[in-house]
């Protein structure tokens, strides 16, 4: 049976003929050794050009979300602030909110308004004194702790900072 | 390991005759570099669909956000500017490899019997390639793609008759626009690559059913022939290599920035074609009233009906150059004309006569000085300030630049032009620069 390389048993006719043997090689190595490069010379940079938005993080900054002697005592509020968010190529306005509690020792508690269990909206019911999310039952006390329901974990903390009586955050 | 992996697709799906079929085409008269010229121009084409495919991951065609996608690629994404390079090197490179591939089958006599198809399917490749140069130009949607584009749809308005119906078919109406944009856009990723790789293999189709011409001395070609592979494949390769080579080092190298956006109530912007259009560009200022439709679309027309009918117009067998005065005439020709013309336009727009120091150190003041930050020279720089490309026709007097460099505001009142701290030689050197910058018209 033939086998690929064995195809230089063309018969030569005339002056020229069809390279055979160590010289043959040498040809096949040169265009294999081209292909490899230009393959790869495009291939990392193609690759690299692809994924880069997954791998380029978001630059976070700290954004004034209110004044803290605003905030109740114990009691979670929903704060809503507008903030400009690079989107790839475009920049929009989106209107953020965040649940910010007022601990008893004037520090503020801030929550990411996502339940960490799939994603929904979660609400605050002041008669049970409890978060509850709407979609899957996850329930949580005003400190974030899990109290019932799928959540895999406490209500997820974002980090906070008080500038003159300013809430910051940043998200 | 991977011999045993083709054997086993060999017994399933018989490969071997198709691999002798592909590799061992017979060349007559032996494996030469002058024959590399379709293998490089194909390589440039395929480079340019993949580098294409993958621009088009982050460009949107409309001109709300054209120029941001552009941006975006060019500043943000990882080796972004290194696949926009490539991609516009590229163009210039396959029309380059196209130009010297109808050369060398021209000059060769390689069209003649049996071979006027694929001459005649070439020229129609060739034709489909200047039309990705042009609806591609206009992606960007930079000052500079607004305006030649606009420039280039209205020489297509100069043809009589079909030009009125064909202008709003090109725009997709009234003005160059939303409609444009998108339309070239579709045109030149989706249908053109199409039609291009049904012509490729059309063209390929054909040098495989009537043979390479081989060398016009019979003698030559007698003497035997060899194989497509591996050393016609090799030399193929070793070309391919080089061209990528000068490509990734023109893409690292030299930038090409963006002009600013198309900004369509600028009637101020000079638009400057690609180097490849330069000399048609010259011609185009030659020609004035009547004369104008002869330049815009008559020598066009002449120009690509005879090249598509050259078999039938040279039919005489002899393939030999020598025996050939009057192809090779017209060869020449319009090869002086193209490279004088190409010449006159370079010169026009770039060079300062060499003999005066003075000029070239007031052109390097202009970057020193950052000029460029507010003033526009020939598409270079930002439209906040007046455009310099030809300041002089406006203001050919010394005295007045002088005062204006001393206290702009004395002789341009409200201007917000600087005071530079410019010694009395960097000012004279500067002005004479700025008095060279003239239409010559």
């Amino acid at each position: 049976m033939e086998t690929p390389n064995q195809s230089d048993q063309h018969e030569p006719s005339g002056g020229f003929s069809t390279p055979v043997g160590s010289r043959r090689s040498f040809f096949q190595w040169v265009t294999g050794g081209v292909a490899c490069i230009i393959g790869l010379g495009l291939a990392v940079p193609l690759a690299a050009y692809f994924i880069s938005p997954a791998l380029t993080r978001r630059k976070k900054s700290w954004v004034s979300v209110g004044k803290v002697k605003d905030l109740p005592m114990g009691t979670p509020k929903s704060l809503d602030y507008t903030m400009r968010i690079k989107d790839g190529w475009m920049e929009t306005k989106a209107i953020k909110a965040v649940w910010a509690v007022r601990q008893p020792d004037n520090q503020v508690t801030v929550f990411s308004p996502i339940c960490p269990h799939l994603g929904c909206s979660f609400r605050w019911n002041q008669q049970d004194r409890q978060f509850q999310c709407p979609c899957h039952g996850s329930v949580y006390d005003p400190k974030g702790n899990v109290l019932d329901g799928p959540a895999p974990r406490p209500l997820d903390q974002l980090p906070s900072k008080i500038e003159d009586g300013e809430l910051k955050v940043m998200y | 390991m991977a011999s045993k992996l083709y054997a086993w697709f060999d017994s399933r799906l018989r490969l071997k005759p198709i691999e002798k079929t592909i590799l061992d085409e017979p060349i007559p008269g032996g494996a030469s570099w002058n024959y590399v010229f379709g293998s490089a121009t194909l390589f440039i084409f395929v480079l340019q669909a993949i580098t294409g495919m993958f621009l088009a991951v982050y460009y949107v065609p409309s001109p709300d956000h054209a120029y941001d996608t552009v941006q975006f690629i060019q500043h943000e994404v990882w080796f972004g500017w290194f696949v926009r390079g490539l991609h516009h090197w590229g163009a210039s490179a396959v029309m380059l490899a196209i130009g010297l591939h109808m050369l060398q089958v021209f000059f060769d006599g390689a069209y003649k019997p049996p071979r006027e198809l694929m001459w005649m399917v070439g020229v129609v490749l060739f034709l489909i390639m200047m039309s990705f140069g042009f609806t591609g130009y206009l992606l960007p949607w930079d000052q500079n793609a607004y305006w030649a584009t606009q420039v280039g749809i209205n020489m297509a308005g100069t043809v009589p008759i079909i030009g009125d119906f064909v202008v709003p078919i090109l725009r997709g109406g009234e003005m160059l626009g939303a409609l444009t944009i998108s339309r070239f856009f579709a045109i030149h990723v989706l249908i053109l690559p199409s039609i291009l790789i049904f012509g490729i293999m059309l063209h390929i189709f054909i040098l495989r059913r009537v043979g390479p011409a081989g060398p016009w001395d019979e003698k030559r070609a007698k003497e035997g022939s060899e194989t497509f592979y591996p050393r016609q494949v090799y030399m193929d390769a070793v070309v391919m290599l080089g061209i990528f080579i000068a490509l990734v080092v023109l893409a690292v190298t030299v930038e090409f920035p963006l002009a600013d956006k198309a900004d369509p109530t600028d009637n101020t912007f000079m638009p400057v074609p690609e180097w490849y259009f330069l000399f048609y560009y010259q011609l185009l200022k030659y020609a004035h009233g009547p004369f104008e439709p002869l330049v815009t679309w008559v020598l066009p027309a002449i120009f690509f009906v005879g090249l598509f009918l050259l078999p039938f117009l040279d039919r005489h067998p002899e393939r030999r150059i020598s025996r050939r005065p009057v192809t090779l005439g017209a060869g020449f020709v319009f090869l002086i004309g193209m490279f004088a013309l190409l010449g006159i336009s370079l010169n026009d727009l770039y060079a300062v006569p060499k003999t005066n120091p003075s000029i070239i150190r007031g052109q390097e003041l202009i970057a020193k000085y950052a000029c460029k930050t507010c003033h526009r020279i020939h598409g270079e720089g930002a439209a906040i300030a007046p455009d310099l490309s030809f300041v002089a026709d406006r203001r050919p007097e010394r005295e007045w630049h002088l005062k204006h460099f001393r206290d702009p505001q004395s002789v341009s009142p409200g201007s917000f032009m600087p005071k530079f701290p410019l010694t009395e030689r960097e000012l004279n050197d500067l002005i004479n620069y700025l008095l060279t910058l003239k239409s010559g018209a």
